[in-house]
């Protein structure tokens, strides 16, 4: 019978040499490599977006310009980080959009109903927040429903009470304006305020932006955390069979989903002074496509913290470089979803490359 | 028969007095589970020793992945004993069986494929450094152990960086094992380890599984294939319809008769005959109806 | 298991925000400026209340949820029900076969009038015929203008958007404006491109469009930032709905241009901003009178048999100029939501 390698089995491992390749191992050259991370497709598409705007519209050359692109940016950005570690964490958050709104008017009702200086509103949507995020993350796990169907019950919960909340104390479909209010300049330095460099003024969110990505760079790739939220999303059953605490990773995803939509929420309020409580539908996808076009699966398992942040960038350069470009408004949907297919293509093609053998 | 056993006496007989199965680690006694109206699993008894590959086989829906869970802290018992250290123990999540030293291979879930293979090894049990804001994972620490530690149990990796999934089936499998040995496993369950492995990489499989006991570790090897766990096996035991059918250690029986067993006898000899109709499936190996009256009637298929 | 379909956040989150709030008012964090017991000062108008026999009245609108322009319709509609000894069922919907279902939704029940918007005239024509057929009198209002007669409706109030459009081009023409960018933040939405159409017929200076997200605040700055920088001869930013407004001013700001901002339609923030001199005047179509108009008309014609216009005009409630003259006078009811 099949009792040739009944001695190996027997004796103890031979500590096989070094030789034991097969092809499958065989190192990758470095360039291999570095196309291969995540985000390198996206990076070049953006440069050949930002070269492209660069060179058909003058007034995109300009700093200013480049200040109201990263702007655009990095709102839509700073909510595009948590959703992309939530994607490679395998779920979807489809109530982000509106969460944003939510934790806004929260600030703004509850400081002006009540006449407090507004950072207690701030605290208080802190609170809302990270529960609107347990929320969503507990359901999940309780319900075993898909997170797609989860969030987007929520995103209507959330969308119905925005309004009808506010329209309970407000008797307005929009929040009160609180800028004449205690600690309002305060908040606003924190959350609003513009940042002078070289005569252009960069608002402050651009440099949170940036400053968040480097932690969740560094959460996603340095941390035990990071490990798991690659492991919960590429396999769920097996990180959980080694020990990954799967529950508590996917609810700290959501709240982190929760701690971005406050903080985007508190840039809304501080710089525009009201809320809309129609607003914000339709950004969980806008977050969704930066992810994607920045090389997060959306299958999970995948992806980076600097790749949302190019995708966000990416987005924004077309949808203000049309304008900059000055070609025909009515087209402004059509161009948008064309630069959007490029770029992704674009991010495809180097992936591709970069895997091929 | 007696060409099988020629040369495997002797190791047998080596290795029963080499470690000595004195004390089991892992105990089932009489154990059992039951799903509402339906039991899936009863009266099993089992005993896992360090040092030992204890095999347990049988075919699909005979209670074998029912049992690995019940060891394994997924399902907890509803009937019997289970013994971790010779006292009575209900897991209740996977943790607790890790915690007591059992760990649990599974075939398709060892890994996750898009992870490197460093971070695939510490998985669940990160090496970190520096105080708690900025703890961070000590990755040039776990790169070091983890190609140690793999090359402790032969296997060489160029690139740690890769993700797992480039690996083979055979490799993964291997790297899991690794894994389940360095952090301290005593008892390793392998859940159809080379089900969907090819003939070499099964082999390599089946290599480390013996690295593994070679390290002290008790080793249940849950397969259906009875050449692959005669290879490697100290003790069998066959499951049938919930049931343990056959217990005896391996100087108690033969691969031929394990195969029986497995297989249901009789059954086995009526599939012979229409295998034998489609084209390309090997036959010669099976026993044909006459030989099989021996074994099967032997006293221990009483328990069928 | 029944628990976890609660919709609670909705619940869970007021309650934790007052329960936080009040342990923090405790603490003496009260705000000594604005607020709401700032506001709370004035008093409430109250009317009297028709002795007619109950009647039900629905209003079907186009409206989105949450639109600020909306709101203050149906506060009108709900007033003059108040009043009218009417029970308003309201219902909105922007999908035109939504609403048009909504419309049958009324004429099941039995309502004694229907208030509703044409928007989109064609898909609302058959359930429109059905109801008159059933015996309820229909009225219109805000959009349909061209159409009202023809389906039959008894009257109709609101604006003309292509006259309010040339009123408002007109009024560019008398601040000296050159070059005026028309803000649409909703694509495809034919009232609005109706008023920009407007401006640029009687507006002699240059008119073009820029489209913007509406319901992404920090797009829309950014937007008309970029479009302030790509073309620096703007002088004249034309928004069509009063946020939009408030947030180009900010976009003028920001992107270093000398251009004013003007705006369709008016809110409470609004009505401040004008009083700053943010934003040069405001043209209004009083949706608050729309609304009114439309519910009490329904109860005149029920109960006396009037109607307005006629079977033959439309009442127009616009346009009707805000700016820093009239301002004063006005800004305490866009603070009550009446203007």
């Amino acid at each position: 019978m099949t009792q040739a390698t009944a001695p190996a089995a027997s004796s103890s491992p031979p500590a096989p040499p070094a030789t034991q390749k097969d092809g499958r191992t065989a190192q990758r050259s470095l360039g291999r490599r570095l196309l291969a991370r995540p985000e390198v497709g996206a990076l070049i598409a953006a440069i050949g977006v930002y070269v492209f705007f660069f060179a058909a519209a003058p007034s995109f050359r300009e700093a200013g310009s480049l200040a109201t692109v990263l702007y655009q940016a990095s709102v839509m950005g700073i909510m595009a980080l948590p959703v992309a570690l939530l994607m490679i964490g395998g779920e979807f958050d489809l109530s982000a959009g509106v969460a944003v709104t939510t934790s806004a008017l929260t600030a703004a009702i509850l400081s002006f109903q009540l006449t407090m200086n507004v950072w207690t509103g701030v605290f208080v949507a802190l609170v809302v927040s990270l529960a609107v995020g347990a929320f969503n993350g507990w359901l999940l796990i309780k319900t075993g429903l898909p997170s797609f169907l989860v969030t987007l019950g929520s995103f209507l919960i959330l969308q119905g009470s925005n309004l009808a909340v506010t329209k309970i104390f407000t008797g307005n479909v929009a929040s009160d304006s609180i800028a004449d209010m205690d600690g309002f300049d305060q908040a606003k330095s924190v959350f609003a305020s513009e940042v002078s460099i070289g005569g252009v003024d960069f608002k402050v969110t651009i440099f949170y932006w940036l400053v968040f990505a480097g932690i969740a760079t560094w959460l996603l790739l340095r941390t035990k955390f990071g490990n798991w939220i690659f492991a919960v999303g590429g396999n769920k059953d097996s990180a959980r069979a080694v020990g990954v605490p799967v529950n508590l990773t996917k609810i700290a995803l959501f709240m982190g989903v929760g701690a971005g939509a406050w903080f985007v929420g508190m840039h809304l309020l501080f710089s525009f002074n009201t809320v809309q409580s129609n607003e914000g539908v339709g950004n969980e996808f806008l977050y969704i496509i930066a992810a994607v076009i920045g090389g997060c699966l959306l299958t999970g398992g995948y992806g980076s913290a600097i790749g949302p942040v190019i995708g966000a960038f990416i987005f924004g350069m077309v949808n203000q470089g049309i304008v900059y470009a000055n070609w025909n408004p009515d087209w402004f949907k059509a161009f948008l979803g064309v630069m959007l297919l490029l770029a992704a293509l674009v991010n495809l093609w180097v992936r591709q490359q970069a895997t091929r053998r | 028969m007696t060409d099988t056993n020629g040369s495997t006496a002797a190791q047998s007989a080596v290795k029963d007095a080499a470690p000595g199965p004195d004390k089991p680690v892992v105990e089932l006694r009489g154990a059992g589970k039951s799903y509402g109206n339906i039991r899936a699993l009863h009266g099993v008894n089992l005993t896992v020793h360090p040092s030992r590959v204890t095999c347990v086989l049988g075919d699909n829906g005979a209670g074998k992945s029912t049992l690995i869970k019940i060891i394994s802290g997924l399902h907890q018992h509803t009937e019997g004993e289970f013994l971790v250290d010779g006292e009575a123990v209900r897991f209740t999540t996977p943790r607790e069986a890790l915690d007591a030293g059992i760990a649990t291979v599974y075939q398709d879930l060892a890994t996750v494929p898009l992870m490197p293979v460093w971070r695939n090894f510490f998985l669940g049990s990160e090496m970190t450094k520096g105080p708690w804001p900025v703890r961070r994972l000590d990755i040039e620490k776990m790169k070091k152990t983890a190609d140690e530690e793999l090359r402790n149990m032969g296997i060489v990796l160029d690139d740690l960086d890769q993700p797992i999934g480039t690996l083979s089936g055979g490799q993964r499998q291997c790297v899991a094992i690794a894994r389940a040995v360095y952090f301290g496993a005593r008892v390793l369950i392998l859940d159809e380890p080379t089900a969907a492995l090819g003939v070499k990489q099964s082999g390599v499989v089946l290599k480390y599984i013996a690295a593994a006991r070679d390290r002290g570790l008790g080793v249940i090897f849950i397969t259906h294939n009875p050449h692959h766990a005669y290879m490697v096996g100290d003790h069998f035991s066959v499951l049938r319809l919930g049931t343990m059918e056959l217990s005896a250690a391996r100087d108690q029986v033969s691969l031929e008769e394990l195969t029986n067993h497995m297989a249901g006898g009789t059954e086995l000899a009526a599939l012979k005959h229409e295998l034998a109709q489609v084209r390309g499936v090997d036959v010669e190996e099976l026993p044909e109806e006459e030989d099989l009256t021996a074994p099967v009637a032997t006293p221990k298929d009483g328990a069928a | 298991m029944d628990r976890a379909f609660h919709p609670r956040s909705r619940r869970v989150a007021p309650f934790f925000a007052l329960a936080a709030a009040s342990a923090l008012l405790i603490a003496g964090c009260s705000s000594e400026s604005g607020g709401k017991e700032a506001e709370e000062g004035g008093t409430n108008a109250s009317a009297g209340k028709a002795d007619t026999p109950k009647m039900k009245v629905a209003m079907v609108t186009h409206a989105g949820q949450g639109d600020t322009f909306w709101d203050i319709v149906r506060k009108g509609a709900e007033t003059a029900a108040a009043k009218d000894n009417v029970e308003l069922v309201y219902s909105n919907d922007p999908n035109a076969a939504n609403q048009a279902n909504l419309v049958q939704n009324a004429i099941d029940q039995k309502v004694d009038g229907i208030a509703v918007t044409l928007a989109k005239p064609d898909a609302m024509k058959d359930v429109i015929a059905k109801a008159e057929k059933a015996g309820i009198p229909v009225v219109g209002l805000n959009s349909g203008m061209d159409v009202w007669q023809e389906q039959g409706l008894l009257s109709f109030f609101g604006q003309d958007e292509t006259v309010s459009g040339e009123a408002f081009g007109k009024k560019l023409n008398e601040t000296g404006a050159k070059h005026a960018v028309c803000v649409i933040h909703e694509q495809g939405n034919v009232s609005l491109e109706a008023r920009c159409a407007g401006v640029k017929k009687t507006f002699e200076g240059e008119t073009e469009n820029l489209y913007v997200n509406g319901t992404d605040m920090p797009s829309v700055k950014s937007t008309v930032t970029a479009k302030l920088k790509q073309d620096t001869s703007i002088d004249e930013v034309v928004t069509l709905g009063a946020p939009i407004a408030l947030t180009s001013v900010q976009s003028v700001d920001d992107a270093g241009s000398k251009a004013k901002v003007a705006t369709f339609d008016l809110n409470k923030e609004l009505t401040d901003a004008i009083k700053a001199g943010d934003i040069e005047f405001a043209v209004d179509q009083q949706p608050y009178l729309q609304g009114y108009l439309a519910v009490d008309s329904l109860w005149l014609y029920k109960n006396n048999g009037n109607y307005s216009g006629g079977g033959e005009a439309p009442v127009l409630t616009g346009p009707a100029f805000v700016d820093k003259d009239n301002v004063d006078t006005i800004a305490s009811f866009a603070a009550k939501g009446t203007r």
